[in-house]
């Protein structure tokens, strides 16, 4: 059977990096297969389909030297970011923008518009609708549309999930099944529980970018278990091995921290935003904030962390909080990008900033607990790269290292697990987990039920600017776990 | 002298320069707010509306950039509905071209705080220039002009020299321009290896 | 500008000719020297920035404050320091005089139509709308206009992001500090988070777009033809015969007993 792409003996060399990070790499595809890359992150999936389809070197000056590569007669790319691949403001306009490249004349192109819509599923009722205006899941189904109009043979596909809530992966990966038909599909993905049944082929490459193994599912998963577990792969049943073999050591908790609020209300240009009637929450909590996108749960922390304006009674430890000075050395709030957190040019300095206040560095302690820090995130060997060169997962760690060395009481996180490995997802809730055995309270803005029924203590439900349900698990654990699953979907 | 700019230098170039136009037209307000002292504080603050085009060009490194980067600065600033109205475009355009001429002077090989200095101030030349033609400056009382310019320079070298250069040598520790500058012919033949 | 507004004749002129129209008036208003003519010439151009532009009144007159602060600041400093020979007042460095008092004036009326007639485009004008016209009429290349397409499309979503890593610091303590040193710090600091995110996205966008077999060599088709209609007539007419009345008007009955107003 013929091969529709394949390279031979690849080497890619990135600039300023010391080793090679393929070495002679030989690796062909047919013709309507469907393919799943696996592998730790940094191991060369996504930088080989950019090979495949001659985006390096073309478009990415990234050196290569092979006896051959085969690069696909007609190809399309769907990408990570949602944010990142579109060039147009509206819906229209941006699959426009590839009819153009193709030349279809202009006559054609609003009913091809409408056309390949439909493929992907996206029922608008206008197609000149704002991009900004889609769900993460629609702007993917977007690009998915967009590259069907190229009329691909191979579809590439680069983590197109790893932003993207559970119902918008559903939708999407339900897309590229209906389209796949005759089409070759080569995914790199590290969500894989709802495309087993589809891929018939999985290679797994090792962290140095060399092949590990290839086969179909069943293969994999009887003789290869341990390294999608050590690679840091979402596989179905994950979660339930993360939890058997990880039991909860029972610490006595510190009681001491208290957070009280009444008539609380958030506001944006001078609009309520966000309200919450009444909440008492102690030392030993961690509240799981669910919600629709736009309901309100960034803003809720932007309130209590008083980056926004508000209005009502908020207490810690019953001293009233007005403004942002108010929550020194009391509240902390991680954001979701960690690097708009960062300001220094290195780890260390960045653990160590918030220490500083003006003070001398050099002290004993502060050192030691620095150490202590770095080591309990494992960042120690890494303590002098600059912040921007650790991987996703470490800067995630890093930012909310220099959350706990304030020792907040009341610790705020904007969905610290979204797009990690699970590797890195188990460790920073270990990592919170301990935190508040230590009497810090958690709240965390997730989506993952996951994590709603493994570690939240409680839940708060977020529903157009208002929170409208508050249930303590521990209370009525059965009922609120059924509860959760049918809010968030 | 664009031939030679690709799709990703383009867009990397507008989409920053763009970002410096959202600075600048905080930045505006601010600059009326100093104005009406009279005793031009104003123009040492200048200078920021020329850091786009040295700044881009010391992350992409290639002909054409600076120019390109002034015009989308004053561009965006434009298209965001800026106080300053169409004259932005105007003196974007002077501005890039004046310090564009200085880089080409150096043929484009050098990168450091003296070449970038000197073209923030041929930046200020250039906006001078039209000062003279739109702003009437030379009928100011010899004094009071002297201290207009002498400002205006001073914050172009703090601006356009010192400050862009300070953030690009941050970025670059980041390792995001790495993305934008080509490879070298050492990584090329270390494949060999 | 997102403001919402009914769209009316001046949203329909050829971009590129309304470009290139005000263009030409910006030279044409440095080339005024006469001050009563520079009065006439503000009042033909606000007549259409004050009513044509379809956006409501209240909205007009919300943009119209802040260009009072600048015809008043573009004013001051000339009025207060330009020579001049006929004194009016002169207190320490302060010399008003007549000539100064009216060049100040004069420059505060440019300033003015400076940023009625930029707003004036911009508020009808869609970005897009322009950008193909630059294309298709003056043959702008596709890989520039593109490329500002999608720097138009993340401004909100640079914005957005500007004020979240304000947040971020905030919360480190970057800003609690006052000062100059900590107003120095950042100066330096919030630009990196943003250049370096503005950088990676739009190198992204750049591949993204090259996957989509852009190329800007080729030739292309265009989903939006912009093309010219009488409304361009009328836009042009209204300036060459509300000018000229402007000028016959100065000339003929002067409101001040100047004209050159340089020294």
């Amino acid at each position: 059977m013929a091969y529709i792409t394949s390279v031979n003996k690849l080497r890619l060399k990135f600039p300023d990096e010391k080793g090679l990070l393929f070495k002679d790499l030989t690796l062909s595809f047919k013709k309507g297969e469907k393919v799943l890359l696996l592998g730790p992150s940094g191991c060369g999936k996504s930088t080989l389909i950019q090979v495949l389809s001659g985006l390096i070197p073309y478009s990415i000056d990234i050196p290569i030297k092979s006896e051959n590569i085969q690069i696909p007669n007609s190809w399309g790319f769907v990408f990570q970011d949602p944010d990142s691949q579109f060039c147009m403001p509206f819906v229209d306009e941006e699959i426009a923008f590839v009819l153009e490249n193709l030349q279809v004349p202009r006559e054609e192109m609003p009913e091809r518009i409408n056309e390949l819509l439909d493929m992907v599923g996206l029922q608008l009722e206008d197609i000149h609708t704002s991009i900004q205006a889609l769900s993460g899941g629609m702007k993917q189904r977007l690009a998915i549309a967009s590259v069907l109009a190229l009329n691909p043979d191979v579809i590439f596909l680069d983590e197109p999930t790893a932003l993207i809530d559970e119902e918008g992966t559903e939708q999407i990966w339900n897309t590229v099944k209906n389209i796949s038909r005759d089409k070759t599909i080569i995914i790199v993905e590290h969500k894989i529980e709802q495309i087993i049944d589809f891929v018939d082929r999985v290679i797994i490459f090792t962290p140095d970018g060399e092949l590990l193994a290839d086969g179909n599912m069943t293969y994999i998963f009887s003789n290869y278990k341990e390294e999608l577990k050590k690679y840091g792969i979402w596989y179905p049943g994950a979660w339930e091995d993360f939890k058997r073999e990880n039991n909860q050591k029972t610490v006595s908790l510190r009681n001491d921290n208290e957070v009280h609020l009444k008539n609380f209300h958030g506001y944006r240009k001078k609009e309520v935003k966000i309200s919450l009637e009444e909440a008492l929450i102690h030392s030993g909590e961690w509240i799981a904030v669910n919600g629709q996108n736009g309901a309100g749960k960034s803003t809720l922390l932007l309130s209590l962390m008083q980056l926004i304006k508000t209005s009502g009674d908020y207490q810690i430890n019953e001293q009233s909080i007005k403004k942002l000075a108010d929550l020194q050395r009391k509240a902390y709030l991680v954001f979701q990008n960690p690097e708009y957190q960062f300001i220094t040019n290195s780890v260390f300095e960045e653990i160590t900033y918030e220490l500083k206040g003006g003070k001398e560095i050099n002290n004993e302690y502060f050192h030691k607990k620095a150490n202590d820090l770095l080591t309990i995130f494992g960042l120690h060997d890494k303590q002098h790269q600059h912040p921007y060169h650790l991987s996703l997962g470490e800067k995630r760690r890093l930012s909310v290292a220099t959350a706990f060395i304030q020792n907040p009481k009341l610790l705020l996180l904007d969905e610290p697990t979204f797009g990690q490995d699970a590797q890195n997802t188990f460790k920073l809730l270990e990592l919170i987990e301990s935190e508040r055995q230590k009497g810090t309270i958690i709240i965390m803005v997730t989506h993952d039920l996951n994590i709603v029924q493994h570690f939240a203590t409680r839940v708060w439900e977020v529903k157009e600017g208002r929170v409208i349900s508050d249930r303590k698990k521990n209370e009525t654990k059965k009922k609120v776990e059924e509860k959760a699953y049918e809010y968030s979907i | 002298m664009f031939k030679g700019l690709k799709l990703t230098d383009i867009l990397v170039t507008i989409v920053i320069s763009i970002g410096f136009g959202i600075l600048y037209k905080i930045w505006g307000p601010l600059y009326y707010a100093v104005k009406p002292l009279g005793l031009h504080l104003d123009q040492l603050i200048y200078g920021m509306w020329f850091i786009a085009a040295t700044v881009a060009f010391l992350i992409i490194r290639k002909p054409g950039i600076a120019l390109l980067a002034e015009i989308a600065a004053s561009s965006g600033e434009f298209l965001m509905g800026s106080e300053f109205g169409l004259e932005v475009l105007f003196y974007g355009l002077v501005q890039g071209l004046f310090a564009e001429l200085v880089l080409m002077a150096f043929r484009y090989k050098r990168f450091d705080l003296l070449v970038v200095s000197i073209a923030g101030i041929s930046s200020c030349i250039g906006s001078l220039i039209l000062d003279f033609y739109k702003g009437y400056v030379g009928d100011l009382s010899t004094w009071n002009l002297i201290l207009y310019i002498g400002f205006r320079f001073i914050g172009s070298i703090l601006f356009t020299g010192v400050l862009a250069v300070a953030i690009v040598k941050a970025l670059e520790a980041t390792g995001v321009t790495k993305l934008v500058r080509s490879s070298s012919q050492k990584d090329h033949e270390a494949l060999n290896q | 500008m997102n403001t919402a507004f009914k769209e009316n004749w001046l949203h329909k002129i050829n971009p590129s000719l309304k470009l290139l129209t005000i263009s030409f008036l910006f030279v044409f208003a440095i080339t005024i020297h006469h001050f009563n003519f520079m009065i006439t010439f503000t009042l033909s151009v606000s007549i259409l920035f004050i009513f044509c532009t379809g956006h409501p009144y209240k909205h007009i007159l919300l943009f119209l404050l802040p260009f009072l602060l600048i015809f008043l600041s573009t004013a001051a400093s000339m009025i207060l320091f330009g020579k001049g020979e006929t004194t009016l007042y002169k207190w320490g460095i302060l010399h008003i005089t007549e000539e100064s008092l009216y060049r100040g004036l004069h420059l505060g009326l440019r300033a003015l139509t400076f940023a009625m007639m930029g707003l004036l485009f911009a508020l009808t004008t869609k970005p897009v709308q322009l950008f193909y016209s630059l294309m298709q009429q003056l043959k702008l290349q596709p890989k520039y206009a593109y490329s500002f397409m999608a720097a138009i499309r993340l401004i909100p979503i640079m914005i957005e992001e500007l004020q979240t890593i304000r947040d971020a610091h905030k919360v480190r303590g970057v800003q609690t500090q006052k000062g100059m040193n900590s107003l120095l710090k950042s100066i330096k600091s919030l630009p990196i988070p943003l250049l370096s995110q503005s950088i990676r996205r739009a190198f992204r966008i750049a591949v993204a777009m090259e996957s989509k077999r852009f190329n800007s060599s080729n030739e292309r088709t265009f989903y939006y033809q912009v093309g010219f209609s009488h409304y361009d007539l009328l836009f042009i007419g209204y300036f060459i015969l509300s000018i000229s009345l402007a000028y016959l008007f100065a000339i003929n009955f002067p409101f001040f007993p100047v004209s050159d107003v340089r020294y």
